[in-house]
């Protein structure tokens, strides 16, 4: 994650990724990173997520789509997870993650 | 106009709203979606807080399971009719409110007829189903919507003003999958109480409602922290490309 194929003198970046609830119990609730620029916000998350089979069973589907029920915000802002593939992290971005829930 | 029994009843909670606010609490209708584990904390509440008129709507019939967290059904009331045993708490507990109660399944040909001429409706269902018709009855009368869900320890709340705040599909435009939730009484208990609260701030028109802000609350962590929500223009529910009419040809 940190430096791909080159060496070169990237500017690192510093991405805070934060899983909320039962993905939170799976793959930790406040995860930095450092992503090679031009990551985008959903192979970031799939990145992480992959650290935890479960983790990564609870967010992606059987065809590694964002399950439609996850909700990702931006600093602040909601994320369509279909537009994740096209959204480039940038540095100091806060990524949020999170299942509603559904009890009562 | 408050009895001298209700002055006294409220004597507390007059110090805080002054008369002229319990009189709103009064002359209010709150409907309540759900007799269970976030509906019974909520109701006992609303109801001990003077709410003239509560509606109680639920279909269930108390079972053992729900007495860990559905505190308005005792032991004793096992196999009665949730409806039954909340309405018995409740006008105990406040005789001096109207609490009525409808033993019914919510669905898309009576959710409009059950919530009448409620001032609110307070979202304490288990399913996000049921939860899209009490949105869409909410955006049709132009009425708040108080939701409220929990799954263990963790628990959501928003408080949705048709018009003014995204509502319940622009936030949650998919259903999280059906499931057998985990669940200890604490967490409905807490999250009904942020619902409750919002409740008597929106009759009284004081404070700050949980409008376009979605609390989250993680009590594993002893964390709550809330994230900016806003309508979505092309909500199926609620949005402005849903009305307009179609393009000819």
């Amino acid at each position: 994650m940190r430096h791909h194929e080159e060496e070169n003198e990237e500017e690192t970046m510093k991405v805070k990724v934060r899983f909320f609830a039962q993905f939170g119990e799976l793959l930790g609730t406040d995860i930095i990173v450092e992503p090679a620029s031009g990551t985008v916000l959903s192979g970031l998350i799939k990145e992480i997520a992959q650290r935890n089979k479960d983790g990564y069973n609870a967010i992606f589907d059987e065809k590694d789509t964002f399950r439609e029920f996850v909700i990702l915000m931006r600093n602040g802002k909601r994320v369509d997870t279909i537009d994740a593939v096209t959204t480039n992290v940038v540095d100091d971005d806060e990524i949020a993650v999170f299942p509603p829930v559904a009890g009562g | 106009m408050l009895s001298e029994r209700e002055r006294e009843r409220y004597k507390r909670q007059i110090l805080l709203f002054g008369e002229e606010g319990q009189e709103k609490l009064k002359s209010a209708k709150i409907f309540i979606a759900g007799a269970g584990g976030l509906g019974c904390p909520i109701s006992l509440y609303l109801a001990v807080a003077g709410i003239g008129t509560l509606t109680v709507v639920d279909r269930d019939v108390v079972e053992q399971t729900n007495l860990n967290r559905q505190i308005l059904h005792y032991d004793r009331d096992i196999g009665k009719k949730k409806t039954v045993s909340a309405g018995e708490k409740l006008r105990e507990i406040n005789p001096d409110i109207r609490v009525n109660v409808i033993d019914t399944t919510i669905d898309e040909t009576n959710v409009l007829m059950l919530v009448g001429n409620a001032d609110g409706i307070v979202d304490a269902m288990d399913n996000f189903p049921t939860r899209y018709l009490l949105n869409e009855a909410a955006i049709n009368k132009k009425i708040p919507l108080f939701h409220g869900a929990i799954r263990g320890l963790y628990g959501q709340a928003t408080t949705i003003i048709p018009g003014k705040t995204g509502c319940l599909r622009c936030i949650f435009p998919n259903a999280p999958p059906k499931e057998v939730f985990p669940v200890v009484g604490v967490t409905p208990g807490f999250i009904g109480m942020v619902q409750a609260t919002e409740v008597l701030k929106y009759l009284l028109g004081s404070g700050e409602l949980l409008a376009n802000r979605l609390f989250l609350w993680d009590g594993m962590r002893s964390h709550g922290e809330e994230i900016a929500v806003t309508r979505n223009p092309s909500c199926m529910a609620c949005g402005t490309m849903r009305k307009r009419t179609r393009k000819k040809p």
